[in-house]
């Protein structure tokens, strides 16, 4: 549980991600997912409680669970007077990815992610979609177990998000567990295999998104999403 | 156009601007403090006089004329200032090279000496000699010293005349070599401030600082990166400058190479940890600008790289002290120009070591907290 700055951000919440599965958090603004997300990924500590990723604890074994996970941030989060090629090398050297390796990985996701004419460019001058395609591939230079997403849609043209949720899937095929944050209901229906939703710092239900359209008896998420945290705008 | 409805709408706009810019308290108090800060630095600074210079007078003379010389010199008050011009202390029998040896020890300005025959020389209607050291490593002060002491002794005496002579204790200087020493140790303490400054505000505002911290890399290692970085261009920057101003200027660099390095490399870490303190307490690139400006321009005028300290009022010189740049200033000199070694530099370097320390202690505990 996260008490920074006096306000109780995720106030006592339980719960198990299991491997190999693609686990997403949904809530309204404010419902905390993000320091969750913060916590989970090392960037905060909780004031109480603990929290394990891969096993390790947060508290104790932070860069253990670092070398575990990829993060692919809300931000691109790129540096953009480097190439592309050079971006990822950063992101593999920082991760101690053995040069050879590394260099098969860079060429594979590239091509990937239909970005390997673009490799020697600054991604400065790179669109909205390819800056995300690239920061998808960066957080899997390393190969990590755990793969987190926050919101990785959020702003993108539908082709580009197609693209994004199909890496998604081909990444959980190879038996990666996916973590996701998101606001788009359509993408935790479509893709994840358990959904938890948040109100207000604490998680109101945790079923696949099937089980939970038959509790709220409704036809799709939003519906229910709606119905367990309410219609009331936040801030 | 509608001339009415565009005044409303760029009314609209300015009321907006204004309610931005005071929202960020934080930016608000450099903005109208620091044109104050300005004038005063500049203004005293540039406009003051040198005072309150330690000269010490070595009179041997065996007659009492000498007398009514260093009478006048202890009353000289320049212009434009109340102060007298000169903190004189008096001793006899003293050779000219221990003379010197106070001067580089920076114990005193400057050293006159009266020979014993002053007064008999003088009696018979014979012009007399005196010597004149000045620490003309600062040569500002020293120049003004020499102007000063000849306008002293032109009033005392008409005829016959009382000459100076003034030897060269360091080889020949001019205000660039003078200048040259500061301006190495400005450029570092401005260059790294603001180089690290934006590197990490402006990898906070676009994220990517947040990315590189979810690697398995500690804090500790991005900021050591970041000092290592800082460390080659700062001291690159340094080599250049001074070969520049040796080949362009002729500058003289009387001190050793090792010890310019050393100075630079203690300054460096804490301008580094100066620039990582201060990006982790501001919103964002323009904040880091406006307070970091108020940090490092006034340490350009208040710490002796244009004009020398002494020239400042006495509440300036306080402030100087209390800012490392001052410090830097003075052991570069020293070594550059005065060519002297480890031991004259010891205090400067103690200092310097306990400002970077602690900056960087603060700048890794507000980079943990705040990045």
């Amino acid at each position: 549980m996260s008490r920074r700055t006096k306000i109780t951000a995720v106030d006592n919440i339980s719960f198990d991600i299991y491997r190999g599965e693609i686990f997403g958090m949904i809530g309204p603004n404010g419902a905390g997912k993000s320091t969750t997300f913060a916590m989970m990924t090392t960037l905060i500590k909780p004031t109480s409680g603990s929290i394990k990723v891969a096993g390790f604890d947060i508290e104790n074994d932070a860069e253990k669970i670092r070398e575990k996970i990829g993060v692919v941030p809300q931000q691109h989060s790129l540096y953009s007077d480097l190439t592309a090629r050079e971006n990822l090398e950063l992101m593999g050297n920082l991760y101690d990815v053995p040069k050879k390796i590394m260099d098969e990985r860079i060429d594979y996701y590239l091509k990937l992610v239909n970005l390997e004419t673009h490799s020697e460019r600054y991604t400065g001058g790179f669109s909205g979609g390819m800056k995300q395609r690239l920061s998808v591939i960066s957080a899997v230079i390393h190969d990590p177990e755990i793969i987190f997403w926050d919101e990785p849609t959020t702003g993108l043209d539908p082709q580009t998000r197609q693209a994004i949720w199909k890496l998604a899937g081909k990444f959980n095929k190879e038996g990666k567990t996916l973590i996701f944050t998101t606001h788009y209901m359509e993408e935790a229906d479509k893709l994840c295999d358990r959904v938890a939703i948040m109100n207000s710092g604490k998680l109101v239900a945790l079923d696949t998104p099937e089980n939970l359209k038959k509790m709220s008896n409704s036809t799709n998420l939003e519906e229910v999403f709606i119905h367990l945290t309410g219609e009331e705008i936040r801030d | 156009m509608n001339l009415k409805r565009e005044l409303k709408n760029s009314w609209i706009i300015m009321i907006k601007e204004s309610r931005q810019l005071f929202r960020k308290k934080i930016l608000v108090v450099p903005l109208f403090v620091f044109p104050i800060v300005m004038i005063v630095f500049f203004g005293y600074g540039m406009g003051g006089t040198v005072n309150h210079v330690s000269l010490l007078v070595v009179n041997d003379d065996t007659g009492t004329l000498s007398n009514s010389l260093v009478n006048e010199i202890g009353i000289f008050i320049p212009k434009n200032s109340d102060v007298k011009m000169f903190d004189l202390t008096y001793t006899k029998d003293m050779a000219q090279s221990e003379a010197e040896a106070k001067i580089n020890a920076g114990e005193y300005k400057a050293v006159l000496l009266i020979p014993a025959d002053y007064s008999d020389t003088l009696a018979g209607n014979e012009a007399v000699t005196l010597t004149l050291l000045t620490d003309q490593s600062d040569t500002t002060s020293s120049g003004i010293i020499v102007e000063v002491m000849k306008q002293v002794l032109a009033k005392t005496r008409k005829s016959p005349s009382i000459q100076l002579e003034i030897p060269e204790i360091y080889g020949s200087l001019k205000y660039i070599d003078f200048l040259t020493p500061a301006v190495i140790a400005l450029t570092v303490f401005f260059g790294t401030v603001m180089s690290t400054g934006y590197a990490v505000a402006g990898e906070r505002e676009d994220g990517t600082i947040v990315r590189i911290l979810m690697t398995p890399i500690s804090r500790g290692a991005v900021i050591l990166g970041k000092t290592l970085h800082q460390l080659i261009l700062q001291l690159a920057r340094a080599v250049i400058l001074i070969v520049a101003a040796i080949i362009i200027f002729g500058v003289t660099m009387n001190g050793s190479w090792f010890l310019v390095a050393l100075i630079l490399v203690i300054f460096t870490f804490g301008a580094v940890g100066m620039g990582i303190a201060i990006s982790a307490k501001s919103e964002d690139m323009t904040s880091f600008q406006q307070i970091s400006m108020l940090f490092t321009l006034p340490s350009m005028f208040a710490t002796g790289v244009f004009f020398p300290l002494s020239s400042v009022p006495d509440w300036m010189r306080w402030i100087a002290y209390f800012i490392p740049l001052t410090y830097a200033n003075d052991a570069m000199r020293i070594v550059m120009v005065k060519g002297q070694g480890l031991e004259a530099i010891t205090g400067d370097l103690i200092i310097l070591s306990v400002f970077s320390v602690v900056i960087f202690a603060v700048a890794i505990n507000l980079f943990r907290r705040e990045a």
